[in-house]
Protein backbone atom coordinates (compact mmCIF):
# COMPACT_ATOMS: atom_id res chain seq x y z
CA UNK A 1 0.00 0.00 0.00
CA UNK A 2 1.38 3.36 -1.06
CA UNK A 3 1.09 6.43 1.13
CA UNK A 4 0.90 9.82 -0.55
CA UNK A 5 1.14 13.03 1.42
CA UNK A 6 0.07 15.94 -0.68
CA UNK A 7 0.47 19.62 0.22
CA UNK A 8 -0.26 19.30 3.93
CA UNK A 9 -0.37 22.59 5.78
CA UNK A 10 -1.35 23.29 9.38
CA UNK A 11 -1.10 26.45 11.43
CA UNK A 12 -1.52 26.52 15.20
CA UNK A 13 -2.14 30.12 16.19
CA UNK A 14 0.75 32.00 14.61
CA UNK A 15 3.01 28.98 14.26
CA UNK A 16 3.01 27.25 10.91
CA UNK A 17 3.72 23.72 12.10
CA UNK A 18 3.55 22.08 8.68
CA UNK A 19 4.01 23.99 5.46
CA UNK A 20 2.95 22.58 2.10
CA UNK A 21 4.51 19.20 2.80
CA UNK A 22 4.40 16.46 0.16
CA UNK A 23 6.14 13.10 0.02
CA UNK A 24 5.44 9.47 -0.75
CA UNK A 25 6.06 6.27 1.14
CA UNK A 26 6.51 3.06 -0.83
CA UNK A 27 5.69 -0.51 0.15
CA UNK A 28 8.44 -3.03 0.86
CA UNK A 29 10.69 -0.38 2.31
CA UNK A 30 11.37 1.24 5.62
CA UNK A 31 11.07 4.99 5.21
CA UNK A 32 12.66 7.19 7.86
CA UNK A 33 10.81 10.43 8.61
CA UNK A 34 13.54 12.67 9.95
CA UNK A 35 13.66 16.13 11.39
CA UNK A 36 14.62 17.99 14.55
CA UNK A 37 12.17 18.18 17.44
CA UNK A 38 9.41 20.63 16.59
CA UNK A 39 9.85 20.19 12.83
CA UNK A 40 6.23 19.08 12.49
CA UNK A 41 6.67 15.31 12.25
CA UNK A 42 4.03 14.36 14.80
CA UNK A 43 1.56 16.91 13.44
CA UNK A 44 2.09 15.51 9.95
CA UNK A 45 1.50 11.93 11.07
CA UNK A 46 -1.62 12.93 13.01
CA UNK A 47 -2.98 14.75 9.98
CA UNK A 48 -2.25 11.73 7.81
CA UNK A 49 -4.32 9.58 10.19
CA UNK A 50 -7.28 11.93 10.43
CA UNK A 51 -6.68 12.95 14.04
CA UNK A 52 -5.82 16.54 13.17
CA UNK A 53 -7.67 18.35 10.39
CA UNK A 54 -5.15 20.00 8.04
CA UNK A 55 -5.74 23.56 6.82
CA UNK A 56 -5.08 22.27 3.32
CA UNK A 57 -3.72 19.11 1.74
CA UNK A 58 -4.54 15.43 1.77
CA UNK A 59 -3.01 12.10 2.67
CA UNK A 60 -4.10 8.94 0.92
CA UNK A 61 -3.48 5.24 1.41
CA UNK A 62 -3.64 3.64 -2.04
CA UNK A 63 -5.78 6.60 -3.02
CA UNK A 64 -8.12 6.60 -0.02
CA UNK A 65 -7.93 9.01 2.93
CA UNK A 66 -7.60 7.30 6.32
CA UNK A 67 -11.09 8.12 7.65
CA UNK A 68 -12.64 6.68 4.48
CA UNK A 69 -10.78 3.37 4.73
CA UNK A 70 -13.07 0.46 5.54
CA UNK A 71 -11.71 -1.09 8.77
CA UNK A 72 -8.72 1.29 8.97
CA UNK A 73 -6.95 -0.67 11.73
CA UNK A 74 -6.78 -3.68 9.43
CA UNK A 75 -4.98 -1.63 6.79
CA UNK A 76 -2.93 0.93 8.70
CA UNK A 77 -1.36 0.41 12.12
CA UNK A 78 -0.08 3.44 13.99
CA UNK A 79 2.02 3.96 17.11
CA UNK A 80 1.73 7.64 17.94
CA UNK A 81 2.23 7.73 21.69
CA UNK A 82 2.04 5.32 24.55
CA UNK A 83 -1.65 5.82 25.28
CA UNK A 84 -3.44 3.45 27.62
CA UNK A 85 -5.41 3.46 30.85
CA UNK A 86 -2.89 2.74 33.63
CA UNK A 87 -5.32 0.54 35.58
CA UNK A 88 -6.15 -1.66 32.57
CA UNK A 89 -3.97 -4.65 31.73
CA UNK A 90 -2.12 -4.66 28.44
CA UNK A 91 -4.21 -7.59 27.31
CA UNK A 92 -7.51 -5.86 28.11
CA UNK A 93 -6.26 -2.70 26.38
CA UNK A 94 -5.74 -4.73 23.22
CA UNK A 95 -9.07 -6.52 23.62
CA UNK A 96 -10.87 -3.16 23.63
CA UNK A 97 -9.57 -2.46 20.14
CA UNK A 98 -10.24 -6.01 19.00
CA UNK A 99 -13.87 -5.43 19.90
CA UNK A 100 -14.00 -1.98 18.31
CA UNK A 101 -12.66 -3.32 15.01
CA UNK A 102 -14.47 -6.64 15.06
CA UNK A 103 -11.31 -8.72 15.40
CA UNK A 104 -11.37 -11.91 17.46
CA UNK A 105 -10.09 -11.17 20.99
CA UNK A 106 -7.50 -13.93 20.56
CA UNK A 107 -5.56 -11.45 18.40
CA UNK A 108 -4.65 -9.67 21.64
CA UNK A 109 -2.64 -12.66 22.85
CA UNK A 110 -1.09 -13.21 19.43
CA UNK A 111 0.30 -9.67 19.15
CA UNK A 112 1.45 -9.69 22.79
CA UNK A 113 3.59 -12.71 21.95
CA UNK A 114 4.73 -11.09 18.71
CA UNK A 115 6.22 -8.10 20.55
CA UNK A 116 7.54 -10.20 23.42
CA UNK A 117 5.07 -8.93 26.00
CA UNK A 118 3.18 -12.20 26.54
CA UNK A 119 4.11 -12.80 30.20
CA UNK A 120 3.24 -9.19 31.20
CA UNK A 121 -0.10 -9.12 29.38
CA UNK A 122 -2.26 -9.59 32.45
CA UNK A 123 -0.47 -6.95 34.51
CA UNK A 124 -1.69 -3.37 34.84
CA UNK A 125 -0.19 -1.31 32.03
CA UNK A 126 0.55 1.51 34.48
CA UNK A 127 3.32 -0.64 35.95
CA UNK A 128 5.05 -1.19 32.62
CA UNK A 129 8.51 0.17 31.93
CA UNK A 130 8.96 2.68 29.14
CA UNK A 131 10.19 -0.04 26.82
CA UNK A 132 7.21 -2.26 27.60
CA UNK A 133 4.87 0.66 26.89
CA UNK A 134 6.45 1.11 23.48
CA UNK A 135 5.96 -2.59 22.82
CA UNK A 136 2.31 -2.35 23.86
CA UNK A 137 1.87 0.54 21.45
CA UNK A 138 3.43 -1.54 18.70
CA UNK A 139 1.19 -4.46 19.62
CA UNK A 140 -1.87 -2.21 19.27
CA UNK A 141 -0.71 -1.18 15.80
CA UNK A 142 -0.20 -4.82 14.78
CA UNK A 143 -3.66 -6.00 15.94
CA UNK A 144 -5.26 -5.68 12.53
CA UNK A 145 -2.28 -7.20 10.68
CA UNK A 146 -2.04 -3.97 8.64
CA UNK A 147 -0.11 -3.50 5.41
CA UNK A 148 1.04 -0.03 6.47
CA UNK A 149 2.79 0.77 9.75
CA UNK A 150 3.28 4.32 10.96
CA UNK A 151 5.51 4.77 14.01
CA UNK A 152 6.24 8.05 15.75
CA UNK A 153 9.58 7.96 17.59
CA UNK A 154 9.19 4.29 18.51
CA UNK A 155 12.71 3.95 19.87
CA UNK A 156 12.13 6.46 22.68
CA UNK A 157 12.61 4.67 25.96
CA UNK A 158 13.74 1.40 24.46
CA UNK A 159 16.94 -0.08 25.86
CA UNK A 160 19.75 -0.89 23.40
CA UNK A 161 18.55 -4.46 23.13
CA UNK A 162 15.01 -3.25 22.45
CA UNK A 163 16.23 -0.88 19.75
CA UNK A 164 18.17 -3.69 18.12
CA UNK A 165 15.06 -5.87 18.21
CA UNK A 166 12.87 -3.09 16.81
CA UNK A 167 15.24 -2.48 13.88
CA UNK A 168 15.21 -6.12 12.93
CA UNK A 169 11.46 -6.32 13.38
CA UNK A 170 10.73 -3.31 11.15
CA UNK A 171 13.11 -4.56 8.45
CA UNK A 172 11.42 -7.94 8.58
CA UNK A 173 7.96 -6.36 8.21
CA UNK A 174 9.05 -4.30 5.21
CA UNK A 175 11.57 -6.44 3.39
CA UNK A 176 10.26 -9.95 4.04
CA UNK A 177 6.54 -9.21 4.26
CA UNK A 178 6.35 -6.31 1.81
CA UNK A 179 4.63 -3.92 4.19
CA UNK A 180 4.94 -0.15 4.07
CA UNK A 181 6.81 1.14 7.11
CA UNK A 182 7.12 4.82 7.99
CA UNK A 183 9.12 5.55 11.11
CA UNK A 184 9.83 9.00 12.46
CA UNK A 185 12.84 10.06 14.49
CA UNK A 186 14.82 13.15 15.31
CA UNK A 187 18.04 11.13 15.33
CA UNK A 188 19.59 10.06 12.07
CA UNK A 189 21.59 7.33 13.78
CA UNK A 190 18.35 5.69 14.83
CA UNK A 191 17.05 5.18 11.31
CA UNK A 192 20.40 5.00 9.52
CA UNK A 193 20.63 1.25 10.03
CA UNK A 194 16.97 0.53 9.37
CA UNK A 195 15.70 2.85 6.67
CA UNK A 196 15.97 2.40 2.93
CA UNK A 197 14.64 5.85 2.22
CA UNK A 198 14.45 9.03 4.21
CA UNK A 199 12.14 12.02 4.17
CA UNK A 200 13.78 14.95 5.94
CA UNK A 201 11.72 17.86 7.23
CA UNK A 202 12.72 21.10 8.91
CA UNK A 203 10.39 23.81 10.20
CA UNK A 204 7.42 22.02 8.65
CA UNK A 205 8.87 21.93 5.14
CA UNK A 206 10.30 19.13 3.08
CA UNK A 207 14.08 19.43 3.05
CA UNK A 208 15.02 16.31 1.16
CA UNK A 209 13.58 12.94 0.23
CA UNK A 210 15.41 10.07 -1.36
CA UNK A 211 17.15 6.80 -0.72
CA UNK A 212 19.70 6.64 2.03
CA UNK A 213 22.29 5.56 -0.55
CA UNK A 214 21.68 8.73 -2.58
CA UNK A 215 22.04 10.89 0.46
CA UNK A 216 25.19 9.06 1.50
CA UNK A 217 26.88 9.41 -1.88
CA UNK A 218 26.12 13.13 -1.83
CA UNK A 219 27.73 13.39 1.57
CA UNK A 220 31.26 12.52 0.40
CA UNK A 221 33.89 13.74 2.82
CA UNK A 222 31.54 16.03 4.68
CA UNK A 223 32.21 14.22 7.94
CA UNK A 224 34.76 15.18 10.52
CA UNK A 225 37.84 13.25 11.60
CA UNK A 226 39.38 13.22 15.05
CA UNK A 227 43.13 12.83 15.23
CA UNK A 228 45.54 12.83 18.17
CA UNK A 229 49.27 13.19 17.88
CA UNK A 230 52.25 14.29 20.04
CA UNK A 231 53.34 16.44 17.08
CA UNK A 232 50.00 18.20 16.85
CA UNK A 233 51.27 21.58 15.62
CA UNK A 234 53.27 19.96 12.84
CA UNK A 235 50.28 17.87 11.80
CA UNK A 236 47.97 20.88 11.75
CA UNK A 237 50.48 22.73 9.56
CA UNK A 238 50.69 19.81 7.16
CA UNK A 239 46.93 19.44 6.82
CA UNK A 240 46.27 23.17 6.47
CA UNK A 241 48.83 23.41 3.67
CA UNK A 242 46.50 21.31 1.52
CA UNK A 243 43.45 23.40 2.28
CA UNK A 244 41.87 21.17 4.92
CA UNK A 245 39.90 22.85 7.71
CA UNK A 246 41.56 22.16 11.03
CA UNK A 247 40.42 23.13 14.49
CA UNK A 248 41.64 22.20 17.94
CA UNK A 249 39.41 19.83 19.87
CA UNK A 250 38.12 21.09 23.14
CA UNK A 251 38.83 17.82 24.94
CA UNK A 252 42.56 17.28 24.51
CA UNK A 253 45.55 19.51 23.87
CA UNK A 254 47.09 17.00 21.49
CA UNK A 255 43.92 16.52 19.45
CA UNK A 256 42.58 18.01 16.22
CA UNK A 257 39.22 17.94 14.49
CA UNK A 258 39.62 17.90 10.75
CA UNK A 259 36.84 18.23 8.21
CA UNK A 260 36.72 17.69 4.46
CA UNK A 261 39.11 14.78 4.49
CA UNK A 262 38.85 11.05 5.05
CA UNK A 263 40.63 9.13 7.80
CA UNK A 264 42.59 7.26 5.12
CA UNK A 265 43.91 10.50 3.72
CA UNK A 266 44.93 11.89 7.11
CA UNK A 267 46.77 8.68 7.88
CA UNK A 268 48.52 8.61 4.53
CA UNK A 269 49.79 12.18 4.86
CA UNK A 270 50.91 11.76 8.43
CA UNK A 271 52.80 8.61 7.48
CA UNK A 272 54.40 10.37 4.53
CA UNK A 273 55.60 13.21 6.78
CA UNK A 274 56.74 10.84 9.50
CA UNK A 275 54.28 12.18 12.07
CA UNK A 276 53.37 9.85 14.89
CA UNK A 277 49.61 9.34 15.44
CA UNK A 278 48.02 8.14 18.67
CA UNK A 279 44.47 8.17 17.52
CA UNK A 280 42.66 8.51 14.22
CA UNK A 281 38.93 8.03 13.85
CA UNK A 282 35.86 9.33 12.06
CA UNK A 283 34.00 11.61 14.46
CA UNK A 284 30.75 12.17 12.59
CA UNK A 285 29.76 10.41 9.43
CA UNK A 286 29.26 12.41 6.28
CA UNK A 287 25.58 11.58 6.41
CA UNK A 288 25.25 13.02 9.88
CA UNK A 289 26.96 16.21 8.74
CA UNK A 290 24.57 16.46 5.81
CA UNK A 291 21.54 15.87 8.04
CA UNK A 292 22.80 18.43 10.51
CA UNK A 293 23.40 21.01 7.79
CA UNK A 294 20.04 20.38 6.15
CA UNK A 295 18.14 20.90 9.35
CA UNK A 296 20.38 23.40 11.15
CA UNK A 297 18.52 26.32 12.64
CA UNK A 298 15.14 24.84 11.77
CA UNK A 299 14.08 23.74 15.23
CA UNK A 300 11.16 25.74 16.53
CA UNK A 301 12.95 26.06 19.85
CA UNK A 302 16.64 25.94 19.03
CA UNK A 303 19.20 25.89 21.82
CA UNK A 304 22.00 28.42 21.78
CA UNK A 305 25.11 27.31 19.93
CA UNK A 306 27.56 25.62 22.24
CA UNK A 307 30.37 27.92 21.03
CA UNK A 308 28.52 30.94 22.35
CA UNK A 309 27.96 29.27 25.66
CA UNK A 310 31.51 28.07 26.28
CA UNK A 311 33.35 31.13 25.07
CA UNK A 312 32.88 33.09 28.27
CA UNK A 313 34.05 30.19 30.40
CA UNK A 314 37.39 29.64 28.64
CA UNK B 1 -23.75 0.50 10.73
CA UNK B 2 -25.70 -1.77 13.06
CA UNK B 3 -22.88 -4.25 13.55
CA UNK B 4 -20.38 -1.42 13.88
CA UNK B 5 -22.42 0.07 16.72
CA UNK B 6 -22.69 -3.30 18.44
CA UNK B 7 -18.89 -3.60 18.27
CA UNK B 8 -18.40 -0.11 19.67
CA UNK B 9 -20.86 -0.73 22.50
CA UNK B 10 -19.04 -3.95 23.40
CA UNK B 11 -15.69 -2.12 23.24
CA UNK B 12 -17.04 0.45 25.71
CA UNK B 13 -18.19 -2.29 28.06
CA UNK B 14 -14.75 -3.91 27.86
CA UNK B 15 -13.21 -0.54 28.73
CA UNK B 16 -15.55 0.03 31.66
CA UNK B 17 -15.35 -3.43 33.19
CA UNK B 18 -11.58 -3.88 32.75
CA UNK B 19 -10.84 -1.27 35.42
CA UNK B 20 -12.32 -1.14 38.89
CA UNK B 21 -13.87 2.32 38.74
CA UNK B 22 -17.36 0.90 38.24
CA UNK B 23 -17.16 -1.19 41.43
CA UNK B 24 -16.32 1.89 43.48
CA UNK B 25 -19.12 3.93 41.94
CA UNK B 26 -21.68 1.15 42.35
CA UNK B 27 -20.68 0.45 45.97
CA UNK B 28 -20.74 4.17 46.73
CA UNK B 29 -24.22 4.49 45.23
CA UNK B 30 -25.48 1.46 47.18
CA UNK B 31 -24.14 2.75 50.48
CA UNK B 32 -25.44 6.26 49.83
CA UNK B 33 -28.92 5.20 48.72
CA UNK B 34 -29.15 2.62 51.53
CA UNK B 35 -28.16 5.24 54.09
CA UNK B 36 -30.72 7.73 52.74
CA UNK B 37 -33.44 5.09 52.86
CA UNK B 38 -32.52 4.13 56.42
CA UNK B 39 -32.39 7.75 57.62
CA UNK B 40 -35.69 8.73 56.03
CA UNK B 41 -37.40 5.64 57.36
CA UNK B 42 -35.82 6.03 60.80
CA UNK B 43 -36.85 9.67 61.16
CA UNK B 44 -40.23 9.34 59.45
CA UNK B 45 -42.92 10.95 61.59
CA UNK B 46 -40.33 12.46 63.95
CA UNK B 47 -41.68 15.96 64.62
CA UNK B 48 -38.19 17.50 64.62
CA UNK B 49 -37.29 16.06 61.21
CA UNK B 50 -40.33 17.42 59.42
CA UNK B 51 -40.67 14.12 57.59
CA UNK B 52 -44.13 12.64 57.01
CA UNK B 53 -45.09 9.68 59.18
CA UNK B 54 -44.78 6.03 58.15
CA UNK B 55 -47.81 4.72 56.36
CA UNK B 56 -48.82 8.09 54.87
CA UNK B 57 -48.86 8.39 51.06
CA UNK B 58 -46.49 11.40 51.39
CA UNK B 59 -43.87 9.30 53.17
CA UNK B 60 -44.17 6.45 50.67
CA UNK B 61 -43.82 8.77 47.71
CA UNK B 62 -40.77 10.37 49.31
CA UNK B 63 -39.19 7.02 50.15
CA UNK B 64 -39.54 5.74 46.61
CA UNK B 65 -38.01 8.90 45.14
CA UNK B 66 -34.86 8.55 47.26
CA UNK B 67 -32.71 6.98 44.49
CA UNK B 68 -32.56 10.46 42.88
CA UNK B 69 -30.18 11.44 45.68
CA UNK B 70 -27.39 9.54 43.92
CA UNK B 71 -27.80 11.21 40.52
CA UNK B 72 -24.41 12.80 41.19
CA UNK B 73 -22.84 9.33 40.93
CA UNK B 74 -24.67 8.82 37.62
CA UNK B 75 -23.15 12.02 36.30
CA UNK B 76 -19.68 11.02 37.51
CA UNK B 77 -20.04 7.62 35.79
CA UNK B 78 -20.87 9.30 32.48
CA UNK B 79 -18.16 11.94 32.87
CA UNK B 80 -15.49 9.32 33.58
CA UNK B 81 -16.69 7.18 30.67
CA UNK B 82 -16.05 10.04 28.28
CA UNK B 83 -13.14 11.95 29.80
CA UNK B 84 -10.93 8.92 30.49
CA UNK B 85 -10.25 8.91 26.75
CA UNK B 86 -8.71 12.35 27.01
CA UNK B 87 -7.17 11.93 30.46
CA UNK B 88 -5.26 8.80 29.49
CA UNK B 89 -4.88 9.89 25.88
CA UNK B 90 -6.65 6.77 24.61
CA UNK B 91 -8.71 9.06 22.38
CA UNK B 92 -5.88 8.53 19.88
CA UNK B 93 -6.21 4.73 19.49
CA UNK B 94 -10.00 4.98 19.89
CA UNK B 95 -10.36 7.43 17.00
CA UNK B 96 -7.76 5.52 14.97
CA UNK B 97 -9.90 2.40 15.29
CA UNK B 98 -13.07 4.37 14.47
CA UNK B 99 -12.35 7.59 12.57
CA UNK B 100 -16.09 8.33 12.44
CA UNK B 101 -16.07 10.00 15.83
CA UNK B 102 -19.82 10.50 15.94
CA UNK B 103 -20.16 6.72 16.03
CA UNK B 104 -17.74 6.52 18.95
CA UNK B 105 -19.83 8.95 20.99
CA UNK B 106 -23.06 7.21 19.92
CA UNK B 107 -21.55 3.87 20.98
CA UNK B 108 -20.62 5.37 24.34
CA UNK B 109 -24.14 6.78 24.82
CA UNK B 110 -25.76 3.43 24.09
CA UNK B 111 -23.25 1.45 26.16
CA UNK B 112 -23.57 3.74 29.15
CA UNK B 113 -27.36 3.99 28.87
CA UNK B 114 -27.51 0.20 29.24
CA UNK B 115 -24.99 0.31 32.09
CA UNK B 116 -27.09 3.12 33.60
CA UNK B 117 -30.15 0.85 33.55
CA UNK B 118 -28.25 -1.81 35.48
CA UNK B 119 -26.95 0.83 37.88
CA UNK B 120 -30.46 2.23 38.41
CA UNK B 121 -31.94 -1.22 39.01
CA UNK B 122 -29.36 -1.96 41.72
CA UNK B 123 -29.79 1.42 43.41
CA UNK B 124 -33.59 1.15 43.31
CA UNK B 125 -33.42 -2.40 44.66
CA UNK B 126 -31.23 -1.32 47.58
CA UNK B 127 -33.58 1.56 48.37
CA UNK B 128 -36.64 -0.66 48.13
CA UNK B 129 -35.05 -3.36 50.28
CA UNK B 130 -34.06 -0.96 53.09
CA UNK B 131 -37.38 0.89 53.01
CA UNK B 132 -39.39 -2.35 53.09
CA UNK B 133 -37.35 -4.15 55.75
CA UNK B 134 -36.78 -1.16 58.01
CA UNK B 135 -40.34 0.12 57.51
CA UNK B 136 -41.65 -3.35 58.34
CA UNK B 137 -39.51 -3.44 61.47
CA UNK B 138 -40.94 -0.06 62.50
CA UNK B 139 -44.44 -1.33 61.95
CA UNK B 140 -45.50 -0.18 58.50
CA UNK B 141 -43.83 -1.13 55.24
CA UNK B 142 -44.86 1.04 52.25
CA UNK B 143 -47.29 -0.58 49.87
CA UNK B 144 -46.09 -1.51 46.40
CA UNK B 145 -49.03 0.08 44.64
CA UNK B 146 -48.89 1.36 41.09
CA UNK B 147 -48.38 4.98 42.02
CA UNK B 148 -45.43 4.23 44.33
CA UNK B 149 -43.79 1.94 41.82
CA UNK B 150 -44.16 4.64 39.18
CA UNK B 151 -42.27 7.06 41.40
CA UNK B 152 -39.55 4.45 41.87
CA UNK B 153 -39.37 3.75 38.14
CA UNK B 154 -39.13 7.46 37.39
CA UNK B 155 -36.35 7.87 39.91
CA UNK B 156 -34.51 5.02 38.17
CA UNK B 157 -35.10 6.58 34.77
CA UNK B 158 -33.62 9.84 36.06
CA UNK B 159 -30.49 7.95 37.12
CA UNK B 160 -30.12 6.63 33.56
CA UNK B 161 -30.66 10.05 31.97
CA UNK B 162 -28.05 11.65 34.24
CA UNK B 163 -25.48 9.10 33.03
CA UNK B 164 -26.20 10.32 29.49
CA UNK B 165 -25.89 13.93 30.65
CA UNK B 166 -22.52 13.01 32.20
CA UNK B 167 -21.29 11.64 28.85
CA UNK B 168 -22.30 14.87 27.12
CA UNK B 169 -20.74 17.01 29.83
CA UNK B 170 -17.51 15.01 29.60
CA UNK B 171 -17.40 15.45 25.83
CA UNK B 172 -17.96 19.17 26.24
CA UNK B 173 -15.32 19.80 28.89
CA UNK B 174 -12.83 16.96 28.18
CA UNK B 175 -11.10 17.59 31.51
CA UNK B 176 -12.16 14.91 33.99
CA UNK B 177 -11.63 16.80 37.23
CA UNK B 178 -13.04 19.98 35.72
CA UNK B 179 -16.18 18.22 34.52
CA UNK B 180 -16.78 16.50 37.87
CA UNK B 181 -16.25 19.73 39.82
CA UNK B 182 -18.55 21.59 37.44
CA UNK B 183 -21.24 18.94 37.93
CA UNK B 184 -20.91 19.07 41.74
CA UNK B 185 -21.03 22.87 41.84
CA UNK B 186 -24.03 22.95 39.54
CA UNK B 187 -25.98 20.25 41.38
CA UNK B 188 -25.23 21.36 44.92
CA UNK B 189 -24.77 25.12 44.65
CA UNK B 190 -26.20 26.64 41.48
CA UNK B 191 -29.49 24.77 41.25
CA UNK B 192 -30.43 25.05 44.95
CA UNK B 193 -29.67 28.78 44.76
CA UNK B 194 -31.77 29.31 41.66
CA UNK B 195 -34.52 27.28 43.29
CA UNK B 196 -34.58 29.39 46.43
CA UNK B 197 -34.20 32.88 44.97
CA UNK B 198 -37.72 34.17 44.23
CA UNK B 199 -36.62 36.00 41.08
CA UNK B 200 -35.30 32.81 39.46
CA UNK B 201 -37.57 30.24 41.11
CA UNK B 202 -39.97 30.51 38.18
CA UNK B 203 -37.27 29.45 35.74
CA UNK B 204 -36.16 26.57 37.94
CA UNK B 205 -38.82 24.22 36.61
CA UNK B 206 -37.13 24.39 33.20
CA UNK B 207 -33.74 23.32 34.59
CA UNK B 208 -32.63 19.68 34.89
CA UNK B 209 -33.19 19.78 38.65
CA UNK B 210 -36.72 21.14 38.18
CA UNK B 211 -37.43 18.47 35.59
CA UNK B 212 -36.09 15.83 37.97
CA UNK B 213 -38.34 17.09 40.78
CA UNK B 214 -41.32 17.09 38.46
CA UNK B 215 -40.65 13.44 37.61
CA UNK B 216 -40.90 12.33 41.22
CA UNK B 217 -42.82 15.36 42.62
CA UNK B 218 -42.34 14.91 46.33
CA UNK B 219 -42.21 18.13 48.28
CA UNK B 220 -44.48 21.08 47.84
CA UNK B 221 -42.16 23.57 46.29
CA UNK B 222 -41.88 25.88 43.34
CA UNK B 223 -44.37 25.17 40.61
CA UNK B 224 -43.22 22.29 38.46
CA UNK B 225 -43.98 20.71 35.12
CA UNK B 226 -46.08 17.60 34.86
CA UNK B 227 -44.46 14.25 35.48
CA UNK B 228 -44.01 13.23 31.87
CA UNK B 229 -43.13 16.74 30.77
CA UNK B 230 -40.35 16.65 33.36
CA UNK B 231 -39.10 13.32 32.06
CA UNK B 232 -39.17 14.56 28.47
CA UNK B 233 -37.34 17.78 29.42
CA UNK B 234 -34.65 15.88 31.32
CA UNK B 235 -34.20 13.49 28.44
CA UNK B 236 -33.96 16.52 26.17
CA UNK B 237 -31.11 17.87 28.30
CA UNK B 238 -29.35 14.51 28.07
CA UNK B 239 -29.66 14.39 24.30
CA UNK B 240 -28.65 18.03 23.92
CA UNK B 241 -25.50 17.44 25.98
CA UNK B 242 -24.75 14.34 23.93
CA UNK B 243 -25.31 16.15 20.63
CA UNK B 244 -23.09 19.10 21.59
CA UNK B 245 -20.47 16.69 22.88
CA UNK B 246 -20.56 14.70 19.64
CA UNK B 247 -20.20 17.80 17.48
CA UNK B 248 -17.25 19.00 19.54
CA UNK B 249 -15.56 15.59 19.62
CA UNK B 250 -15.90 15.38 15.86
CA UNK B 251 -14.44 18.79 15.21
CA UNK B 252 -11.65 19.02 17.74
CA UNK B 253 -8.12 17.99 16.83
CA UNK B 254 -6.66 15.11 18.81
CA UNK B 255 -3.14 16.30 19.54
Amino acid sequence: MRVEVNGLTKTFGTVRAVDDLSFTVEPGQVTGFLGPNGAGKTTTLRMALGLITPDTGTTTFNGTPYPALPEPMRQVGAVLETAFHPARSGRDHLRVYCRATGLPVERADAVLDQVGLGPAGRRRAGGYSLGMRQRLGLATALLGDPSVLVLDEPANGLDPEGIQWLRGFLRHLAHDQGRTVLVSSHLLAEVEQTADRVVIVGAGRLVRQGSLAELRSGAGDAGSVLVRSPQVAQLAELLRSTGTTVSATDSAADGLTVTGISTDEVGRRAFGAGIELHELRAHTSGLEEVYFRLTAGQEQYAAGRTDDVTQGAS
Amino acid sequence: MGTVLVRLVRAEWTKLFSTRVWIGLLLGACVLSGAFAALFTGFAGNPDSGLPALGTPEYERLAFSLPTNVIVISVVLGVIGMTQEYRHRTATPTFLATPQRGRVVLGKLLAYAVVGVGFAVVVCAVTLLVVLLYGNARGSAPSLNGENLEVLANAGLALVIYVVIGIGLGALLKNQVGAIVAALVYLFVVEPLLRSIPATAGAYKWLPGGALEAMTATFEGPDLLGQWQGAALLLGYGLLAALLGTLLAVRRDVV
